[in-house]
């Protein structure tokens, strides 16, 4: 009755997948037959020519002639006749313009915030307690210099210490571990990095010795070492400077110390020692004395010198900070001979000092001259008061309370006329704005840590917007500054000049 | 001659004005109160922004030309005269 029904499968067609296929077309093409020939040549003769520039500042010195007894060229008269109307007309109208008043343009992006880039260590400066005694830029930029030692002591120490270099540009910068050590016997009392050529950095030393490294030889970097002999310092070097020399592009080292004498050698580094060029020593008698403070001279006591300045306006004059307060300016084509007895040196010893400031009432620490003014310096010691001075009067300008214990350091801006900085014994940095109405600090950087002292600090000159800053915990930091501390404002230079010329009272 | 020094001191003796250059059609100063190295390096660096700036403005306009072309930066103000080949570069500290 039931059974099993077998069906025909129904299909449908497809219609969509005809239709796409209905549009299809084939198309070929070929390219003509690619022609290819061959021929073979042969050099007859060869010739062979090299060429060189030459440095560029011999080109420079050709190129410009000022001949007024050459018959001029043509048309010059003429152009001249033509133009000097319209620029005149425009200069007139230039001096009278408010068209740019207060206008100020901004190319980059201004960073606000004073901030630590960096914090340099060095793991065995760490662990023995060293403190940074002077920091030092290279004339690149890019590499700081941080010397060791102690700061507070007093006695006569052997331990030995440390030069440590840090390369900032580059990418496998570690801030724990330096990229460059150099051992030292003795203490580094203080650090001067070439003005031109950026591996040679000299160095004082606790023992009186002076020292130029050179960091680009990898067996021994130590170029020139003055040795004790009889020229040489018998007391601490407590700072070193490069000074040009009478040949163009030659740099000596001044070297001073707390024994009174300021020594000017130059470098023979193919063996490895110092000539002594020049030589000062400082006697307390011969410190001309225009201030009404009375000294009672005790015998020929030397002045211990503590710091030193050199003019970039004016290659003769010195400037020279005693461990007794005495502010002096000193030229270096004194005739005066000094009146200590000379004990076996090579060159007689001269009496440098021309005019004493009014003296500070403790030792100096630091002095340092304005980039921007030639009258105008800088100088602070252990009365915690930053002086500014002028090179024409005894009395200071200015003189501002910066920190409440001593201030280790001072330093101009390089790119700002009105700014300075101050390193002090409470571990922070005050940077100053003459610009200010008011006599506080324009930034404090304050350094973690308490119960640490900013020792040194250090502008970059070529990034003008870092600043060094080394403590007596061993480490550096790097700060970078905010922008308005490093871009000069327009009236900045009239300003100066104009606290320039104050009659201190 | 003389007239040549006497214009250029009645320019320099302007109001401001910190340096004069005249620099000839090869790019070399001519006569200048700067240092050398200094008006070298205007001479050298104005030349080129000068040609540059009258070529923008004949691109622009061909019957037109460039007179004055001037820079004014933070410090002072730059005029560059351009004629004939030959060009007055005057830099003045506009005072405020």
């Amino acid at each position: 009755m039931f059974t099993d029904e077998a069906l025909d499968s129904v299909s449908v067609r497809s219609l969509w997948r005809k239709s796409q296929q209905s549009e299809q077309e084939s198309r070929d093409c070929q390219t003509r037959a690619v022609h290819s020939a061959e021929a073979g040549i042969q050099t007859v003769f060869t010739t062979l020519s090299c060429t060189q520039t030459e440095p560029q500042d011999q080109a420079t010195e050709q190129l410009l002639q000022q001949n007024h007894n050459e018959p001029e060229p043509l048309g010059l008269k003429d152009f001249l006749q033509r133009v000097e109307e319209a620029v005149i007309r425009e200069l007139v109208r230039n001096a009278r313009s408010h068209a740019f008043d207060g206008f100020q343009v901004n190319w980059g992006d201004r960073s606000q915030l004073v901030s630590c880039l960096h914090c340099l260590q060095h793991p065995i400066t760490q662990e023995r307690g060293l403190h940074v005694t002077s920091v030092s830029w290279s004339c690149t930029g890019s590499v700081i210099a941080c010397a060791y030692g102690r700061i507070d002591d007093g006695n006569w120490s052997t331990e030995r210490s440390y030069v440590c270099m840090w390369n900032l540009d580059r990418r496998g910068l570690s801030p724990s571990q330096a990229d460059l050590v150099i051992d030292v016997p003795t203490a580094v009392t203080a650090l001067c990095y070439h003005p031109s050529q950026p591996a040679l950095i000299a160095g004082g030393l606790y023992s009186g010795e002076v020292v130029v490294w050179d960091t680009s030889r990898t067996q021994d970097p130590v170029l020139a070492l003055t040795g004790m002999s009889a020229d040489s310092h018998r007391e601490p070097v407590y700072q070193v400077a490069w000074v040009p020399l009478q040949k163009k592009g030659e740099f000596g080292v001044l070297s001073a110390s707390s024994g009174g004498r300021v020594l000017v050698w130059t470098v023979d580094s193919d063996q490895g020692r110092f000539i002594l060029n020049a030589a000062y020593a400082l006697v307390q008698q011969q410190v001309s004395h225009s201030s009404s403070v009375s000294f009672k001279a005790r015998g020929s006591s030397t002045v211990g010198v503590t710091s030193l300045a050199l003019s970039p306006w004016d290659s003769d004059t010195f400037l020279v900070g005693s461990e007794g307060g005495l502010l002096l300016r000193c030229s270096f084509s004194s005739k005066v001979p000094a009146a200590t007895p000379s004990d076996g040196q090579s060159v007689t010893l001269r009496a440098p000092a021309v005019f004493s400031f009014r003296p500070h009432s403790g030792p100096i620490h630091s002095i340092h001259c304005s980039p921007f003014h030639r009258n105008l310096f800088v100088s602070a010691g252990t009365d915690g008061l930053a002086h500014l001075h002028s090179l024409l009067q005894a009395n200071p300008l200015l003189s501002l309370r910066v920190s409440d214990s001593y201030v280790f350091q001072v330093q101009w801006s390089p790119t700002r006329p009105l700014v300075f900085a101050a390193a002090t014994g409470q571990g922070e940095v005050q940077i100053f704005d003459l610009g200010h109405r008011s006599l506080r600090p324009a930034a404090t950087i304050e350094q973690r840590g308490a119960g640490q002292a900013a020792s040194c600090l250090s502008f970059n000159c070529q990034n003008p917007h870092l600043l060094a800053v080394g403590n007596t915990d061993g480490t550096v930091g790097v700060w970078q500054l905010s922008a308005d501390l490093t871009e000069q404002s327009p009236r900045e230079s009239s300003q100066l000049e104009q606290i320039a010329n104050q009659v201190a009272e | 001659m003389a007239e040549v020094e006497e214009t250029l001191k009645r320019i320099e003796a302007h109001k401001g004005v910190i340096g004069t250059i005249v620099v000839n059609a090869e790019g070399i100063p001519i006569r200048t109160n700067l240092d050398n190295s200094t008006a070298v390096q205007y001479a050298g660096l104005l030349r080129h922004l000068t040609m540059l700036a009258r070529s923008t403005v004949r691109d622009i306009d061909p019957q037109n030309d460039l007179i004055v072309l001037r820079i004014r930066t933070k410090k002072y103000e730059i005029m560059v005269t351009p004629e004939n080949g030959f060009l007055l570069i005057v830099i003045q500290n506009p005072c405020e």
